[in-house]
């Protein structure tokens, strides 16, 4: 059905060169900023690190494990009517995860020391050390999956193990991310060993999030023009995983919340009370991008609406993204150590140039985007008849890897 | 070789900060950058309240969380100068993580906003790779060490003025400022320390005085539950830090 894709028509090029003047801004802005003022361009500062630039990148990072994730369902556990989304799915992900790494790059102080510091000195104790190794790992599987699904090789017995190697990659990439986090018991807010679980969970609903808004604009917002057994996908599990992830993530929030505001830990109890649960944006969020999407998603007969789908991916998007930058900015906002010589909880809003690397990331996601349904099929799908997935999507045939 | 390692007494301290200009003038910081720092605080309430202070040092640690974390060995403990933990600016790329695993927050980075106007940056620009070039400077400068003036895109901490502790002879116990054979080798806080609230000295030597100091006067190590065993180690009432707690509503 790729002839049905709105990005391959004049929709798809006036995007493409609105994402690009978009991306060529505000990449020139931010840079123009960070060569003239160095750092100091961004509100980021020794008590408070981590901004919105790393919440970004790890936005973007986990869209892309979830991404990766739900790729690995028809490819790893016999899912086949997730065949529809797959090889879009593993494109996005792709693209994601560089548009994260993109924005993280700049916010280093030597992006390109990187390159040859991190692979010599062989750090092995360092989370942030896995968490290069794991991504590019990810990215080579991502790239080598595609490239297989692009020569039509669904089910060989190579494609299969690229298949579970990029399942085990996203694994540990996206588990790692939580424990460079997770792992900092000085930072009490964030040190918890189960956040890797908590982090699959929300790295799927947002890799849903977006999965199915670039679907929908891929076909211009209509199920008229996707094929029958990417409806029946969008009509059957594929709402109901979004709804069961989301509940996933509500829970995990919950728990987090509740054990917060009860502890007396001042540096998780005041993030609660004082930072999350006072700020109006942290509500919003909450209440608007995730829990309200949640509700509309348990409802069988709003969640197969398309217009509905598109606004919860929409909500999600926004929910899952103000959840990133409260957690990182969460961890730091209790002043460390310094008693009561420090009144307030560190003042943090993100500079016009951290946002214009925000704005950049996402610039970049979208013209990779067009630029990749322009040039490749990324609706393709294993050579099956429509009736056979849907009865797949009905849950009345079962699958196995690689069947 | 010595395990390099620091006493504040506390009852000493008169909270003057001496050790804080003496430190900045030493290793030309920033403001804002305070690898020597004295935290105010206060406890209780009127009419028992109490006015402390802690100079705060970087701890040295014994398990240094900011080494661990680091992704690329920029970050080091060096047993082969005192167990100093160095920061090496030719393989530092910015990450800023260790500054997030310092549970004591002595890690600075000072291409941030200006502390004061008129920032010094603009006033004395860098040249040389240095962040900023004021016209005095320690003639002394070791990248490897972060020793000198940083250049832009690294963390930056104190090293127990390693380009003076590491010129002391072999064998010394303590660097004393009143000795005065000794007293170059001694870090610019501890020499400057007007009420003599600071020591140095070698941790491994049983019979230095640090290590009677600590014996004598139940030194204690701030933060001992998060594992990291610093080298500083504190005398006297008050070795702590009250947590956070908000300023109360009115």
């Amino acid at each position: 059905m790729t002839n049905e894709n709105m990005m391959k028509g004049p929709a798809g090029t006036g995007l493409l060169l609105v994402s690009a003047v978009v991306l060529v801004a505000s990449f020139a802005y931010a840079m123009s900023n960070l060569m003239s003022q160095g750092h100091a361009s961004l509100n980021t500062s020794s008590t408070l690190p981590w901004g919105q630039p790393i919440a970004t990148y790890l936005y973007f990072a986990l869209a892309s494990s979830g991404l990766g994730l739900i790729a690995s369902l028809p490819l790893v556990f016999g899912f086949k009517q997730f065949y529809p989304i797959v090889k879009r799915c593993i494109f996005l992900a792709f693209i994601i995860l560089i548009s994260g790494m993109a924005v993280l790059a700049m916010e280093l102080g030597h992006v390109f020391r990187m390159l040859w510091v991190i692979p010599f000195n062989m750090q092995i104790q360092s989370a942030m050390f896995w968490m290069g190794v794991f991504y590019v790992a990810d990215l080579v599987f991502l790239l080598w999956k595609f490239r297989k699904m692009d020569d039509g090789e669904w089910d060989s017995k190579t494609s299969i193990q690229v298949g579970i190697g990029s399942f085990l990659a996203v694994l540990l990439a996206s588990g790692n991310l939580a424990l460079v986090f997770g792992m900092m018991s000085m930072r009490p807010f964030w040190f918890d060993g189960l956040l890797p679980i908590y982090f699959y969970l929300t790295a799927v609903a947002s890799g849903l999030a977006a999965l199915v808004f670039f679907t929908y604009l891929a076909h211009g917002f209509s199920q008229e023009r996707m094929s029958a057994p990417l409806r029946a996908l969008l009509a059957g599990s594929l709402p109901k995983l979004f709804a069961a992830v989301l509940g996933g993530t509500l829970l995990f929030i919950a728990v987090r919340a509740i054990t917060g505001l009860y502890t007396n830990n001042p540096e998780i109890y005041y993030v609660w009370k004082d930072y999350l649960f006072a700020s109006p944006a942290y509500q919003a969020s909450l209440w608007l991008g995730i829990v309200l999407p949640f509700v509309i998603m348990l409802m069988a007969s709003l969640r197969k609406q398309p217009p509905v789908q598109i606004a919860v991916s929409i909500l999600v998007f926004g929910g899952l993204f103000a959840e990133r930058y409260f957690f990182v900015v969460g961890g730091q906002i209790v002043p460390l150590f310094k008693g009561t010589w420090e009144w307030n909880l560190v003042q943090y809003t993100p500079s016009i140039t951290e946002w214009s690397l925000t704005i950049m990331g996402s610039a970049l996601l979208f013209t990779l985007y067009v630029l990749g349904e322009k040039r490749l099929n990324l609706s393709a799908m294993p050579p099956m008849g429509a009736e056979s997935t849907s009865a797949a999507a009905s849950g009345t045939q079962p699958a196995a890897a690689g069947s | 070789m010595a395990k390099w390692g620091m006493v504040i007494d506390l009852d000493k301290c008169t909270g003057c900060q001496a050790c804080a200009t003496a430190c900045a003038m030493e290793n030309n910081t920033l403001p804002g950058e305070s690898w020597q720092d004295v935290l105010f605080y206060h406890e209780g309430q009127y009419p028992s309240a109490q006015m402390k202070w802690l100079p705060r040092p970087c701890m040295q640690c014994e398990n240094p969380s900011c080494v661990h974390v680091c992704p690329t060995r920029a970050t080091y403990k060096d047993m082969d100068a005192g167990g100093i933990v160095f920061v090496d600016w030719n393989k530092c790329i910015g990450c800023k993580y260790c500054m997030i695993a310092c549970p004591y927050g002595v890690r600075f980075y000072a291409d941030e906003k200006p502390l004061l106007e008129p920032d010094l940056r603009d006033v004395f620009p860098g040249s040389n790779g240095q962040l900023w070039s004021p016209p005095y400077q320690n003639s002394e400068q070791d990248w490897k060490r972060g020793i000198g003036v940083q250049p832009a895109g690294v963390v930056s901490k104190c090293t127990f003025c390693y380009h003076k502790v590491g010129k002391a002879p072999a064998g010394t116990a303590d660097l004393d400022e009143d000795i005065p054979e000794l007293k170059e080798y001694v870090p610019a806080c501890v020499r400057t320390c007007a009420p003599k609230a600071r020591f140095f000295g070698d941790l491994d030597n049983p019979g230095s005085q640090v290590n009677r100091l600590i014996g004598d006067k139940h030194g204690v190590r701030l933060k001992d539950h998060t594992g990291n065993r610093p080298q500083v180690y504190y005398l006297g009432a008050g070795a702590d830090v009250p947590a956070f707690q908000p300023k109360p509503r009115s």
